[in-house]
């Protein structure tokens, strides 16, 4: 078992313009506004929380009229010192990729474009798992398709980045992005929602993850497989005490970041970061 | 039943990821097949591996919804562009590149959507319609009817064939691509040629525009006896279309008229007297009233196929050549009208029978769509198989006598003898 070779420097962007403007997902109503106080303070709360666990955290400006610019995870993907920003589905949230790419570009990264037009949501639809350099094994691309990405895209990140990808049909649309059933805990667990995949993908990361923890009905719908894990920290948005204890005897502390305001817009702790510490060909 | 196919392309991590065990189930489960034309298997980790599938539907409808149904799983067409168009440079000339058709379904990619072109027919050129339009039509359009600024599919790209779907029970179509042989048991060729009459019959019964028998005859239905056996065919409905020359049609009147064909009594089997000018006399006659039908109106021609095609209303092309006597005046010596007379009849036909008959057969099989069952009985076995080289590929050869063979067709449908 090796741990996570990422995970210690996350961007998030603060919710001062989030709110519910339109639906894109099934969360989304706009007759549910979030607290624009509450979710404030549930951001301060996250980032507090991420920085205990020993995590550094660097800040995308909000920028009035896109609310959803605070789930950075979707920004793009990092790699190393490359950055491939997103292409997102939703016209919505189209007009978040160029202040993206302004801030990897202000920040030394390589901005990288994937080829061709079709849609691809960052991190939010790829993670990658199980490096494990003691074992000379490198990263293998575990990617989300159907609702926001397509195969081809993810395929064409695979050759961009010279990795491996298993691809998953994301068959329900509650779970709309792969970071809402698959969570890397280290090079041979995850947290795994079968509540969103077909037996096509579910027989896939039973051959990939070597100790899946598998989540049940209540904890995949309250985005338990959307936490940021940070060394042995687990941040989790909830956690049911049969989770927890999974959790706990597999060596894992769990730190809950309530982030309710959030949920109404479909999104948990995963999906308001993105790290920017991952190597995508080399070690995870 | 045609089925429709399409070449697709899978690339990717498809195999650790299960997407082409995904894909390949979606085909089935959908009542489709597939063929794996090619697999390149990565061989790293990192290395994609590439599949080429062809996926076969019952029909267009329903691959096309498979294929929309499956590109999310990242499968694409292998041909994914429109047919290329370009005008006819005068009429009755065609683009330098023109795509030459086959007998077999055709469509054509027009503005992203698959067109379904007209009747098959080898060796035309596709011709659009509407090409921008919202209902755009393709036909299969031979040579010399194509006019000037036509737009004609040229190259081979947005073109798709479909090949006819292969028949589940082995007895039925299956068994005709067998080879041509004058050693197959007569009487099971007879039971498969009528009970593809009647089955044409059931068809027609139907009222969908199918299920028209087209018979094309050579002299020899007259010299061998045939003719009557037909006419009772012809008699009694199983027969919707006739093609043949004047020489056929000449020694059909002459035979019952005078008795002879080309001179030779039909019932002695001897010349009669100065019987070598009997043919031009008839023709001579027929010409007098102007047509067949109105020598059959006159009370002058009293029986025969011509006779009883014109007593039952089917129609009958007569293509002239250049060794013709007369000729008859229904015969068209314009052999390109000819032929499109001849196309003008084949809308429902999916039945024809060559009856000793080399040239016309082939003429008529040029002209068939793949799927027509043919039946091609001939005494000289290079007929068939000349038929078949032609692409003509659903012809059943059938090597004997036409004379005792249609005899014996017509006892078995219409019960025996000659009167019945």
């Amino acid at each position: 078992m090796t741990p996570l070779g990422w995970g210690r420097r996350f961007l998030v962007c603060r919710p001062a313009h989030f709110t519910v403007a339109y639906e894109i997902n099934p969360y989304m109503h706009v007759q549910v506004h979030p607290d624009p106080e509450r979710a404030l303070a549930e951001h301060d709360g996250l980032v507090e929380t991420l920085r205990l666990a020993g995590a550094a955290v660097e800040f995308l400006d909000p920028v009035p009229g896109l609310p959803d610019l605070v789930f950075t995870a979707n920004a793009g993907v990092v790699d190393a010192e490359r950055f491939v920003p997103s292409r997102f589905r939703h016209p919505e949230r189209q007009g978040e990729t160029v202040h993206d790419i302004a801030w990897f570009e202000d920040h030394g990264f390589c901005v990288v474009a994937l080829e061709g037009d079709e849609p691809f949501e960052g991190a939010g639809d790829v993670l990658p798992f199980g490096a494990d350099p003691a074992a000379g094994r490198g990263v293998v691309l575990v990617a989300g398709y159907r609702t926001r990405s397509t195969v081809s895209a993810q395929t064409r990140l695979g050759q961009l980045v010279g990795a491996p990808v298993r691809t998953l049909e994301l068959v329900d649309d509650r779970f709309y992005h792969v970071d809402l059933v698959f969570c890397p805990l280290d090079s041979r667990r995850a947290l795994i929602a079968p509540q969103g995949l077909d037996r096509y993908g579910c027989r896939v990361l039973e051959r990939l993850v070597a100790e899946p923890v598998w989540l049940a009905d209540d904890e995949a719908a309250a985005f338990c497989a959307n936490s940021v894990v940070v060394g042995d920290v687990v941040v989790m948005p909830a956690c049911t005490p049969r989770l927890g204890r999974i959790l706990e005897a597999a060596g894992f502390e769990v730190a809950l970041a309530p982030v309710g305001e959030f949920l109404k817009a479909g999104g948990g702790c995963r999906c308001l970061t993105l790290a920017l510490d991952v190597s995508l060909s080399g070690p995870g | 039943m045609t089925a429709a196919s399409e070449v697709v392309r899978l690339d990717g991590h498809v195999v650790d990821s299960l997407l082409l065990a995904k894909v390949l189930d979606a085909i089935v489960d959908a009542g489709a097949t597939y063929e794996i034309l090619d697999l390149e298997m990565g061989t790293t980790a990192v290395d994609e591996s590439h599949v080429r599938i062809r996926v076969a539907a019952a029909d267009e409808a329903a691959l096309d919804a498979l294929l929309a149904d499956v590109q999310v799983h990242g499968v694409n067409r292998e041909d994914a562009s429109d047919a290329q168009l370009v005008a006819a440079p005068a009429d009755g000339v065609l683009p330098a590149d023109f795509y030459s058709t086959t007998n077999l379904a055709t469509s054509v990619r027009l503005g992203g959507r698959w067109v379904r072109a007209g009747r098959p027919e080898m060796d035309c050129a596709l011709v659009v319609h509407d090409a921008g339009g919202t209902a755009p039509v393709v036909d299969m359009v031979p040579m010399h009817r194509v006019g000037a600024g036509d737009p004609v599919v040229v190259g081979w790209r947005g073109v798709r064939v479909e090949t006819p779907a292969r028949a589940a029970d082995a007895e039925g179509f299956g068994f005709m691509t067998s080879e041509v042989s004058s050693e197959k048991p007569k009487a099971v060729s007879l039971g498969r040629v009528a009970s593809a009459l009647t089955e044409a019959a059931e068809r027609r019964a139907r009222g969908d525009g199918g299920g028209r028998v087209l018979v094309v005859c050579g002299p020899a239905v007259v010299h061998t006896g045939a003719a009557p056996a037909l006419a009772r065919l012809i008699r009694h409905g199983f027969i919707q279309v006739l093609f043949a020359g004047n020489g056929f049609a000449t020694h059909d009147i002459e035979s019952n008229v005078l008795g002879t064909s080309l001179g030779v009594s039909l019932g002695e089997g001897v010349l009669s007297e100065h019987g070598h000018a009997n043919h031009l006399r008839v023709i001579n006659e027929v010409r007098r009233f102007g047509s067949v039908a109105a020598a059959v109106e006159a009370g002058w021609l009293t029986g025969g196929v011509l006779y009883e095609c014109v007593r039952a209303g089917v129609p009958f092309v007569l293509g002239g050549s250049v060794r013709d006597d007369g000729p008859l005046p229904d015969v068209i010596s314009d052999t390109v009208a000819a032929a499109d007379a001849m196309r003008g009849e084949l809308d429902g036909v999916d039945v024809a029978l060559m009856l000793a008959t080399t040239l016309h057969a082939i003429a008529t099989g040029n002209l068939l769509r793949a799927e027509v069952e043919t039946y091609c009985v001939d005494i000289n076995q290079a007929v068939v198989t000349k038929l078949a080289d032609r692409g003509s590929h659903q012809a059943l050869g059938i090597v004997t006598d036409v004379g005792l063979f249609v005899g014996d067709l017509a006892d078995r449908l219409c019960g025996a003898g000659p009167g019945s």
